[in-house]
């Protein structure tokens, strides 16, 4: 993991100092509503429908187990005993008192933790597969060019004020894309050219919420050593021609769509023919830093499959329903990649107690080099157990929770705080995300129906990601009473598709059963080795329209 | 005259801001570049709004400007802080770079860094309170005009 030098925790520190003081003149009025809104935005630091939230930010996901402890901790103390895991690898604290935030914020920082840039209008926390540095299939480890990105965006001086939000994620794998890169301001995707010099292909323009859109292909390959350069050259082309009369219109996409590709490529290739090969030029040897730490960790030499682990699956169902669900191919022999879901029926989707934090800090010490992993999907990650631990592992799950064995079907849902907790929100998104884990607890059911991603937000922000979910689930207002409109569709990985809505909106009572319908119509189309997307994609929205607004008589 | 913070100090106004539409021959005067560049008289030097970037000036001799100052019709317009750099960077503009209307304070630490030395302040700043804010973080991880190698080059 990225350990702090005394570098890194001088300018925390300076940040702690600087919000505190900012809070202060505010408490005492120095400070208006309006000036200081933008200052603790940039600290991650909203003011929601009951109190304030704070979003810390996970940087690529990675956690120990000690910061995962400050964090049930604060949350103990601070909050209401518990924080809620969201799609961006950040963990948000729903009701922290304003005047303690710099209080956290230095327990924070004492464990090299911070909320900079968590919000606002600059570049954010930026995200990649939770799976970094284990998984069989990547490329090279993304993580070290995450850390340059994080470096290189932490207090910009020409981007803290920008039209809009800005979103970095980063993938290296061919196989899968658990970041959803298409769907972010800026896409990168690790590569090796032919003569084996990594670089990136770099996607702009794509985005959720009342536009959305998947990005589009800016450079095929951009040598790593001029990652920065490029970046820099897209956001400040970005900066000076992005809108800033409309906050819907003022994202990178819309002005990617209004100028072409094209266009925006000659721009940004302008500006980079000014900087490129300046001092922020990454040397070779900044790599090797960056990537010395995330070297691995000391594992054994083990043998895949051992007769503890083999036994135990002709055992028991459950046990095995678990390990092929829950966890992934590692790249080292005898390792399991295991990921603890946090979608226990009746839980909200990402919320974690302290208490479940605490454990699952204890599990990272047992089995997992005292490592987690946050997960867009918003679950937790063990990235390194030996497979003869494992039954004692999903032993210790079950106990805490964690062992749903669920992950990457209908109930492992993202789902947004919605109208419970967000002062945005159009309908709830819990009750939503509660009534379709109740009406689909048939765990054989929802095996054989197999991979779906249902996404929920609560209103056109689309924090839940509903447009990417292959079924989508949107609160909308209808004359002050909550709907939910469906769309179908949607794909987040290579294959990013925005969903295509249903038709009209239905009343909260009826979400289940419409699910249940679109569920009916995949099962009776498809073929042995289709999943709903692949249904939708060749049979098209017609059939599941058909039978959702039959009339019943 | 209101007074501005120049260099870390609190200073004297040496120059009259001119508005649209305000006579432009005051060889003294802060002129808008649109008017500027429509007659080039003699002057201490020009202002760009939000919306004018400043390769607009790129075929100008800039060593003729005392002054260039940049507007910020809201604090969160930050388009403004590319301008300084490109200004400073790529114009290579040596003389006195002052930041005009409506930004706060609490962004000193960044104007600084884009090369901004001089802020004209909206009226109602408190300019001692302001000058307490006059100073950037210890710690930059990246290149900015001030010392263009980022942290890398640095460790
Ligand atoms: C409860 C407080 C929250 C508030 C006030 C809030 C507010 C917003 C707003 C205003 C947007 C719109 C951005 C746009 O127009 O592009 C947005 C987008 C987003 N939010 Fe939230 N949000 C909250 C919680 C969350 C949570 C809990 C998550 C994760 C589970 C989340 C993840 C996202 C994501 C991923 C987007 C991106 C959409 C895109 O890609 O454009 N937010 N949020
Ligand atoms: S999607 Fe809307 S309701 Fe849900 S968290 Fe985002 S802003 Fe709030």
């Amino acid at each position: 993991m990225y350990q702090y030098d005394a570098i890194d925790h001088q300018l925390v520190a300076e940040r702690v100092a600087q919000f505190r003081d900012q809070t202060e003149r505010f408490l005492n009025k120095e400070l208006s509503e309006q000036e200081f809104l933008p200052l603790r935005l940039q600290n991650g630091l909203y003011v929601q429908r009951y109190a304030p939230m704070l979003r810390v930010a996970i940087p690529y996901g990675m956690l120990s187990s000690k910061q995962l402890r400050t964090l049930s901790d604060i949350s103990r103390r601070y909050d209401r005993g518990y924080g809620h895991f969201s799609t961006r690898q950040n963990l948000q604290f729903n009701w922290p008192k304003l005047e303690e935030v710099p209080d956290i914020l230095a327990e924070l920082a004492a464990v090299e933790m911070h909320a900079i840039q968590t919000s606002g209008n600059c570049i954010r926390n930026t995200t990649t597969d939770q799976y970094s540095g284990v998984i069989a299939d990547e490329i090279v480890d993304p993580r070290p060019y995450c850390e340059l990105i994080r470096q290189w965006s932490t207090f910009h001086p020409e981007y803290a004020f920008l039209p809009r939000k800005f979103k970095i994620a980063v993938n290296a794998n061919e196989n899968s894309d658990r970041a959803a890169t298409q769907v972010h301001d800026i896409g990168l995707h690790i590569k090796k050219n032919a003569a084996g010099e990594i670089g990136f292909k770099v996607i702009v323009g794509g985005g959720l919420g009342r536009t959305p859109m998947v990005g589009v292909t800016i450079c095929e390959f951009i040598p790593r050593a001029d990652l920065l350069t490029y970046l820099e050259a897209i956001v400040r082309v970005y900066n000076q021609h992005g809108r800033r009369d409309n906050k819907y219109k003022a994202r990178i996409k819309i002005l990617v769509k209004a100028l072409g590709i094209d266009e925006f490529r000659l721009r940004v290739e302008d500006e980079w023919k000014h900087i490129k090969n300046n001092e922020s030029t990454v040397p070779a040897a900044e790599f090797e830093r960056l990537q010395s730490f995330f070297t691995e960790p000391s594992y054994e030499a083990l043998t895949d499959n051992p007769g503890a682990l083999t036994d135990k699956l002709a055992e028991s169902t459950g046990f095995s329903r678990w390990f092929e669900r829950n966890t992934f191919p590692h790249k080292k022999p005898g390792y399991r990649i295991v990921t603890l879901t946090l979608k226990k029926a009746g839980q909200a989707p990402g919320d974690a107690t302290a208490d479940q934090m605490d454990k699952a800090a204890d599990l990272a010490d047992k089995y997992s080099f005292s490592e987690l992993r946050v997960s867009h999907e918003q679950n937790l990650v063990l990235a390194d157990v030996r497979q003869d631990q494992l039954i004692e592992l999903w032993n210790d799950c079950k106990e805490a929770g964690f062992a749903t064995p669920t992950l990457g079907l209908l109930t492992d849902m993202i789902c947004c705080p919605g109208g419970d907790f967000c002062a945005l929100a159009n309908a709830k998104s819990i009750p939503i995300a509660e009534q379709i884990q109740a009406e689909f607890e048939n765990l054989d059911y929802l095996y054989d129906i197999g991979d779906l991603d249902l996404n929920i937000s609560g209103c056109m922000n689309a924090c839940g990601h509903h447009h990417v979910g292959n079924i989508g689930i949107l609160g909308v207002d209808k004359k002050g009473e909550e709907f939910y409109q469906i769309s179908i569709g949607g794909a987040s990985g290579h294959d990013a598709s925005i969903g295509k809505i249903l038709g009209p909106s239905f009343a909260q009572e009826e979400i289940s059963r419409v699910i249940h319908k679109l569920i009916d119509v995949y099962i009776g189309q498809r073929t042995p080795e289709e999943h709903f997307i692949d249904t939708y994609r060749r049979i098209g929205i017609t059939p599941f329209k058909e039978a959702v607004y039959a009339k019943v008589n | 005259m209101q007074k501005l913070i120049k260099d870390g100090s609190i200073v004297e106004n040496q120059y009259s801001l001119i508005q649209d539409g305000d006579s432009y021959t005051d060889s003294n005067g802060i002129i808008p570049v649109d008017k500027w560049l429509e007659k080039p008289v003699p002057t201490a030097g020009v202002w760009l709004n939000s919306d004018q970037n400043p390769n607009l000036l790129k075929d100008v001799d800039l060593s003729q400007f005392a002054v260039i100052g940049v507007n910020f019709p809201a604090f969160v317009d930050g388009r403004g802080f590319t301008y300084a750099r490109l200004l400073r960077e790529r114009y290579n503009f040596k003389g006195e770079l002052r930041a005009l209307g409506h930004f706060i304070p609490d962004q000193l630490g960044y104007l600084l860094r884009v090369g901004f030395n001089s802020f004209d302040f909206a009226s109602e700043v408190n300019l001692d309170s302001a000058l307490k804010l006059h100073k950037t973080f210890n710690i930059k991880y990246q290149g900015d005009v001030s010392d263009p190698r980022p942290i890398f080059l640095k460790r």
